[in-house]
């Protein structure tokens, strides 16, 4: 009889230590306006390891690289392949673009599955991947929707708006509704799979505290990846389609 | 926390009740509708205004409490924080471009094309080593050719010296090979002459001999 409820309290405990917070939110007031502060700080962190990192290794190139630099040429050149196969020859001014994006995202959910966040307490909610913010991933996704058209007006001027009646001018409403539809989906796939990926890592982690998350950690490790890889190449595909031509 | 969750699962399990009991207080009206077509005519618009009132009141009744929760379980709440972070990604994406993407691709790009060069440089001076190749094989059979005659030219004068030789000593014993038959026949001379002389004192006494004073 003594057992079960010590085992509940023992429970208790574990969920207090591993407890999910869905939507919790630590808010800090700007001039009457509302932020989440717990996304600002994680992104702090993000652009801090970013840059950091990026200074330590390319401050002094060396023609025959060394670990640092040699692994940030590789991502350049990933980069730029990225670009390239999606956008065309034309890719060069792009390349910070659809880097920045690629590097910000995939920092951004690794950092939520590698970084231990649950040192540092909060007053209210608690810090996580910035992309585990529906605003950090619609204020990428309407980045991208500005970048491609961006792109397409410099390109072509206004004839670029000839594309919302080709092939036909029946398909109008369609080619109007994609606008919207891109930027929705962009940023609803990444919201979605880092908070589902944190979700079944804590969730599972307060079932069964030892071993079994590990898996599915190494799962989001995977799946944040992909995210990260998905967004770009997305982004970096619109931004193609919206500056190819059909003449 | 745990019970934030439970509490959320529960404020959507309360809004899926309401509209089932909206239904089924609004359900006994149309079967005496169908039981009573031609008066239910006339008493559908009062029935519908009834439903409608309390489908209103049904809604409106969990929508504090939901709000309360929307408020706990804030998801899909966009606030300042979204220009806040584009702005920061695109000061991210400035300076990234600056101390990373340009100087960085610039650098490739320039040992790229150094490379390149070396390499079309390497291919130059292939064939100037051939050239070389050709030379030096050219020298050396020249040197060869040279080595050749000098050693030709070496035999033969060492030939003509040795039969030189050969000859001067075969001169030389013929010489003195006449000189010993010109002594050895002075010599027989001689013996015939002193023998010529005996045998004429020795044909003389022969004589005396066989002719006794005559």
């Amino acid at each position: 009889m003594n057992i079960i409820p010590c085992s509940i309290k023992t429970l208790k405990g574990l969920y207090d230590i591993s407890g999910v917070e869905v939507g919790q939110h630590f808010y800090w007031q700007i001039g009457g306006f509302q932020i989440h502060a717990q996304v600002l700080i994680t992104s702090w962190v993000v652009i801090t390891i970013l840059l950091g990192s990026v200074i330590i290794a390319v401050r002094n190139p060396q023609t025959i690289p060394t670990d640092g630099q040699n692994f940030f040429e590789y991502v350049l050149e990933f980069i730029r392949d990225l670009s390239k196969t999606q956008i065309g020859e034309e890719y060069g001014p792009w390349v910070p673009f659809i880097g920045t994006m690629f590097l910000f995202i995939f920092v951004s959910n690794w950092s939520g599955a590698l970084l231990p966040w649950k040192i540092i307490q909060l007053p209210h909610g608690e810090l996580a991947a910035p992309t585990n913010d529906i605003n950090t991933t619609v204020a990428l996704a309407l980045l991208t929707s500005a970048a491609y058209f961006y792109a397409g007006l410099s390109k072509k001027g206004l004839s670029y708006f000839e594309k919302y009646i080709k092939p036909t001018p029946i398909l109008l409403p369609i080619n109007i509704l994609e606008d919207f539809t891109k930027p929705l989906s962009l940023s609803f796939r990444l919201f979605g799979n880092i908070l589902a990926d944190e979700l079944v890592v804590v969730v599972l982690v307060s079932l069964v505290p030892l071993v079994v998350p590990i898996p599915v950690m190494f799962l989001g490790l995977f799946t944040s990846g992909i995210q990260a890889l998905i967004f770009a190449t997305l982004a970096a595909a619109y931004i193609g389609e919206s500056m190819e031509g059909h003449h | 926390m745990a019970t934030a969750m439970m509490a959320a699962t529960a404020t959507s399990c309360s809004p899926r009740r309401a509209p089932v009991v909206a239904s089924s207080s609004a359900q006994p009206p149309r079967r005496q509708q169908q039981q009573q077509p031609r008066r239910g005519l006339k008493q559908l618009p009062g029935l519908v205004a009834t439903a409608a009132a309390a489908a209103v009141a049904v809604a409106a009744a969990p929508l504090p409490a939901l709000a309360e929760q929307m408020e706990k379980a804030a998801l899909f709440d966009f606030n300042l924080t979204l220009p806040l972070i584009a702005t920061e990604f695109l000061l991210l994406m400035v300076a990234l471009d600056k101390l990373y993407f340009t100087p960085l691709g610039k650098f490739m790009d320039e040992r790229d094309a150094k490379i390149r060069a070396e390499l079309g440089g390497v291919k130059d001076a292939s064939e100037e080593v051939r050239q070389l190749e050709e030379q030096a094989a050219a020298v050396l059979k020249a040197a060869r050719a040279e080595i050749a005659a000098a050693l030709n030219k070496m035999k033969k004068e060492t030939t003509q010296e040795l039969e030189a030789k050969l000859d001067e000593g075969r001169r030389r014993v013929e010489a003195e090979l006449v000189e010993a038959l010109a002594n050895l026949e002075a010599q027989k001379e001689e013996a015939v002459k002193a023998l010529d002389a005996q045998i004429a004192s020795l044909s003389d006494e022969i004589v005396k001999k066989v002719l006794p004073s005559a």
